[in-house]
Order: C-alpha cells, then structure tokens, then sequence
C-alpha cells in the first residue's frame, strides 16, 4: 500500500505545486511509482509546470462524478512511464469535491501507486481540508517570510487538530547571502518558530524559473541547486538518512535545533 | 531572553531578528487567540485584583506576554512597583 503525502502551505505562491512536481519526479526517479494529484480544484497548475496541459482529456471532477475512470484520467509523465498526473478541473471550484471523495480517490491510488502526492491549494478553507483528508503525511512548505511562517504555523494547529499526525516542514527559497548578513529568517529560526520536523531546506535559485518556464522538474538539471535540494528530499521521504544542503558547516547548531525542537509540539 | 537569542542574538540584530521576534509573539498569541484587547484587559484586571493587596502596581507599567516553552508555554508577567508609596 501507498503513502498519501499532501503538499500544503497556507499562504500561496510560497512553492506548493514546483514542490510536488519536483518531489513527485524525484520519487519516480529512484523507482517508486508515483501519482500526483492537482487538488486546486479552479485553479489548475500542476500539469503547466510538469508540462503536460496538453495532455488532458478528463480531470480529477469527472472521475468523481463518473464521466471518467480512474485510469482514463492518469496522465502519464513525458520522461517517466511510473509518474502520472491527476489534473485538476479547470472549470469548477473547490465545492465539486467533498473530504469523503477525496479519501476513496486517494484510497484507490493507494492501491497501486507506491506514493500519492496531492497538492493542496493555499488558504485554510474547503479545498484545503480536501486536499489534506486522504493524507498519511503532510508536508508544509514555507519560505523564510513573516508572512509565509505566520501562516504555516496555523496550518501546524489545523492538522494536529485533523490528528493527520506531526507535519513536516520545507524552508524554500533560502537566500543564504541575506541569510548570513542576519536580512532573512535562517531555517533555524523557522524551525525554532514551528517546532516541527524539518525534511528539506531550498535555495532560491533561477533554475526553477526556467525549468518550470519549459514545463521540467528541476530534479533533472545536474546544476540545479534546488533540485539537487528535493532530490534529498525524495530519499529522506524514502527513509534514507541525508545531510541538508550547505549546512555542513553548521551541522551541530542544526543538530541541536533539531533535537529540541524536532517533535511533536504540546 | 533565552537560550536562542543569547545563541544568535549577538550575530544577528538585524531585520531577520525583528521577524523573528514578531513571529514569536504573534504565532504564540494567534495560537491561544489572544487578541491585543484582551492582552490589555488582562493587563488591567491583573492591576485591580493586586490593588487589593499592593497599591502600588502601576497597569500602565505592566507587559504580559505568552512565550513558548519546550514542555509548556508559560505566561510570563512583568509588574513594576512604583518604590516609596508603600
């Protein structure tokens, strides 16, 4: 059986869907097969940014409502015959889904897929509580931003209180230089600030501005620095122990923070 | 402050170590709902119920604020006495 993984942040454009492209292409590198799920039911961007919205012929909508099977749906990935993409419907919102639909699709994914990675739409309301209601895990993306962190953190309490079980957290667009001139949020203040299991830092870096630009995950650029970052990223989802990107230097700080800091809050 | 802020404080008091103390409070007082009018209400009962037993607290003067700890937040209560009016 599959693990249902949901990518989520609160606030928007902090890199939910280049997250869940990028993760879902590493997983299917390593062999695992894969199914990401668009669940920005209105809002469909999953399939520009994997670079198959030409693809489409039926959406996550019309297999619920029954126009469609399951694997008529699946759309599979241009490079990897074990990654496929459930795209969102386009011309509906987030009220065409309930939490109870959302569980038996995931459920059925499950049962072939050896990971379901459904991308949550930003804000805290239905769409959110769809996306998050199959979930085995969650994973909350922030970026080093008042704004961004506040927002996570409200996100932390909702799923504690939806018992989805201890989050795990992604620092995206890390800008190390401001970072080192005390300008930006470290991880280790994110992570002191949301006590919770850090499982990826990101740099910011202008790779994934092209790579999204041609429809590529950035995980196949050998000099992209963010996608070297979710290629770990993939391993540790897999169990593998890898050391974070950059922070050697720093690794006993980081230890540390993470002994204290890595558990579940009260 | 604490451990964390004596660790980082000195290289970084920057615009990153104001976010961070913002965050602090504000995450801390979104998660128990705690409103800016309530923190000031509660300012002012604490001063009327030690009215009763030292006239000398100032409301104006006192700072509550809720900071996170590892096994359990603590409230934490700051309450000047003004001195020689005992």
């Amino acid at each position: 059986m599959g693990r249902v993984i949901t990518i989520t942040s609160g606030k928007g454009g902090v890199g939910k869907t280049t997250t869940t492209a990028n993760l879902g292409t590493a997983l299917a590198m390593q062999g695992s097969k894969v199914a990401v799920i668009d669940a920005d039911i209105g809002l469909r961007n999953l399939d520009v940014v994997m670079g198959l919205e030409n693809r489409i012929v039926y959406d996550l909508v019309d297999v619920i409502e029954g126009r469609a099977r399951l694997r008529q749906a699946l759309i599979k990935d241009k490079r990897l015959p074990e990654l496929c993409l459930l795209p969102a419907a386009q011309t509906r919102d987030k009220d065409a889904v309930s939490p109870e639909q959302m569980i038996d699709l995931t459920d059925q994914l499950r049962a072939e897929f050896d990971y379901v990675l459904v991308d949550s739409p930003a804000g805290i309301e239905g769409g959110f509580r769809n996306a998050i209601s199959g979930a085995d895990q969650v994973i909350i993306v922030t970026t080093p931003e008042v704004s961004a962190v506040r927002d996570a953190d409200r996100i932390v309490g909702l799923v504690e209180a939806a018992e989805k079980g201890p989050p795990s957290l992604i620092v995206n667009r890390i800008k190390t230089r401001l970072v080192n001139r005390g300008e930006m949020l470290s991880v280790e203040d994110v992570l002191e600030l949301l006590a919770i299991n850090l499982i990826g830092i990101v740099p910011d870096d202008e790779t994934i501005v092209t790579a999204t630009n041609r429809g590529e995950a950035a995980v196949y650029d050998q000099n992209s620095l963010a996608g070297r970052a979710f290629l770990n990223i993939g391993r540790r989802l897999a169990g593998e122990e890898v050391p974070f990107l950059g922070l050697q230097d720093n690794q006993g700080v980081l230890d540390r923070l993470l002994g204290m800091f890595g558990r579940r809050r009260t | 402050m604490g451990f964390f802020e004596s660790l980082f404080g000195g290289r970084r008091d920057q615009s990153a170590q104001v976010a961070k103390q913002r965050l602090a409070t504000v995450l801390v007082d979104d998660r128990y709902k705690l409103t800016p009018e309530m923190k000031e209400q509660m300012k002012a009962d604490i001063a009327a119920v030690l009215a009763r037993y030292l006239p000398t607290v100032d409301p104006d003067q006192i700072e509550v604020a809720i900071l996170r700890g590892e096994d359990a937040d603590m409230l934490k209560a700051d309450i000047p006495l003004r001195r020689g009016e005992g």
